[in-house]
């Protein structure tokens, strides 16, 4: 039975473990927890509001990364106060219409964001300009418009465009796979110069990599823009006046946005997003001190 | 369609109403794993290093030491230790619990049939449903991170341990049972004495296995805020790092290796 002395001792030296974090955790700063899922735009943005919240604001901020719909999920339930990176009014509109009585939309962080069909930039100087196009040339994509997770609310949008009411897409299919089998098929096609078409979206990493296009979309279907909103717990307000304040306050423009994703896409290994986003807002602070809330 | 809205009513239920027992889990993973990370991590990566070393050369002779030397070398070489503790970590707690609930189980469930009956399907859906499935209502009530990560290696990881500890009791040869029944031992004696040390090698072979299936599932769990090498997977695969998507898949495996290799002595040593 050393097995069972073994499994006392461990649990013996983590009961004591677990009381020397109680005690060291008592009487700390305020923690703010906020989601993010591993797109660039939304690690970009919740790294420079977590260097914003501890250096100018005080608070303790813990960055979790999950799936999407984890995210929403524990922003239902309280346990994540903020998430930064939903797509409005078309992307993230499933999971807003399930939820929107149980979280609050705090403001827009970015405006100009884009959904839609994207092909590379030599299928489009082939003459392949529109997705009104795709029918005909169905047989150059095999066929195939590369999608990415089946319950991401673009793919069904594209599922939309492509009914007999829209652009009647009857000889292409839309394939499920996931982000980055749609990115790295993309780019295999790329390497031997072959015609693809994916669902995009942008800001992305995708488009500073490969020279892309999206496909006209003259019925609108995608909608014209996205704007990228803050999400937050019922409650934030109240808890957290400040938080929410400053979270609501927080808005970048493209180039602002474009700037800091370069600098953490540069950086590599070197630095980590939260090291660059510090360098980003130390450069910023005018921009940064419009966001920090008038009591602070 | 209505069999789905009973799931969902069920887990709202759930949620509204057993907060009172999913709050202690929630604390006791949570403490559990934070602590392990803390004691791990007060010891110098170097020594914990030669630390365990020696635990694999004690239980599973010097080649087995050699490679754990070097597997570990090698994933604190790629910078990818302090994940590697975590992760390790997770993989603890998830197994003690998986065990401690596990290898009664599966005992009960070898001396009765009707208990074999009732808990065999339970485990073929442990097994089987698709992890996404209970993955959002882990969320629900433990909210993001690594408490509803080690909750789902617990649920996938923990079969083997009832199958196994059911089989090796099973497998005890009747004429032996005889025998000690015929001396007239007690069912207490019969279980302790007897049966417990024949199937002492299958229950260790379900233990090396649930370990194996816990390390399956830290990519999984990344996806609901668990961190560790899974994350580091995770977040290679959405972004397209291949070498660092490569670098933490294999840290993955070789600790997977290590602990394969160290586990597998114990049903085997001492016999």
């Amino acid at each position: 039975m050393m097995k069972s002395h073994l499994i006392k001792k461990m649990f013996a030296v983590v009961l004591v473990a677990a009381v020397v974090l109680v005690a060291g955790c008592e009487g700390e700063k305020k923690e703010v927890n906020l989601g993010v899922v591993n797109w660039a735009e939304g690690i970009a943005m919740t790294n420079l509001a977590k260097v914003i919240l501890e250096d100018e604001m005080d608070y303790d901020v813990e960055v979790t990364t999950a799936d999407v719909g984890p995210i929403f999920q524990d922003v239902v339930g309280g346990g994540t106060d903020a998430f930064m990176d939903t797509w409005l009014p078309v992307t993230h509109k499933s999971y807003m219409d399930q939820h929107s009585d149980n979280v609050e939309v705090l403001g827009t962080n970015f405006e100009g964001a884009k959904i839609g069909l994207v092909v590379p930039k030599y299928v489009y100087d082939a003459g392949i300009t529109s997705i009104a196009d795709l029918n005909a040339n169905a047989d150059k994509f095999d066929g195939e418009i590369i999608g990415i997770d089946s319950g991401a609310g673009i793919m069904a949008t594209t599922e939309t465009a492509m009914t007999a009411d829209n652009y009647d897409i009857t000889d292409l299919e839309l394939m499920a796979s996931s982000g980055p089998a749609m990115t790295a098929t993309l780019g295999d096609k790329i390497d031997n110069e072959e015609f693809v078409v994916v669902t995009g979206w942008n800001p992305h990493w995708k488009f500073a990599k490969w020279e892309l296009k999206f496909l006209d979309d003259p019925k609108g279907i995608y909608g014209d823009a996205e704007v990228i909103k803050t999400v937050a717990r019922k409650g934030l307000k109240d808890d957290m006046p400040e938080v929410a304040e400053f979270l609501a306050n927080f808005e970048m423009d493209i180039a602002e946005l474009g700037d800091l994703m370069g600098a953490i896409a540069d950086a590599g290994d070197d630095k980590t997003p939260e090291d660059v986003a510090r360098e980003w807002k130390n450069n910023h602070m005018d921009l940064v001190n419009s966001w920090l809330p008038e009591t602070k | 369609m209505t069999i789905g809205k009973i799931f969902a009513n069920i887990v709202n239920w759930m949620k509204d109403n057993l907060d009172f027992i999913f709050t202690p889990i929630k604390f006791l993973i949570d403490y559990s794993v934070d602590g392990i990370v803390l004691v791990l991590s007060l010891i110098p990566g170097l020594l914990l290093l030669l630390l365990i070393t020696a635990l694999a050369n004690y239980l599973s002779g010097r080649k087995v030491a050699i490679f754990t030397f070097i597997g570990l070398f090698t994933i604190n070489f790629m910078g990818y230790w302090d994940q590697m503790v975590l992760t390790l970590s997770m993989v603890m707690v998830s197994t003690i619990i998986a065990v401690i609930v596990g290898i009664p189980v599966g005992i009960y469930s070898a001396r009765h049939e009707r208990v074999d009956s009732a808990v065999r399907p339970i485990l073929d859906l442990m097994q089987t449903l698709p992890a996404y499935v209970y993955l959002i209502p882990a969320v629900l009530f433990f909210q993001l991170g690594t408490v509803p990560g080690v909750f789902a290696t617990i649920i996938f990881s923990m079969p083997p341990a009832v199958r196994l500890t059911n089989l090796g009791i099973r497998q005890v040869p009747g004429d032996v049972v005889e025998a000690a029944e015929s001396f007239g031992t007690t069912s207490k004696q019969l279980l302790f004495k007897v049966q417990l040390p024949l199937a002492k090698p299958t229950i260790m072979a379900g233990l090396n296995q649930t370990i194996m299936l816990a390390l399956s599932m830290v990519v999984i769990s990344a996806m609901i805020g668990a961190k560790g090498l899974g994350l580091e997977v995770y977040n290679s695969i959405t972004q397209l790092k291949i070498g660092q998507g490569f670098e933490s898949g294999i840290s993955i495996v070789i600790l997977a290796m290590v602990l394969d290799r160290i586990t597998h002595a114990l049903g085997t040593n001492e016999n």
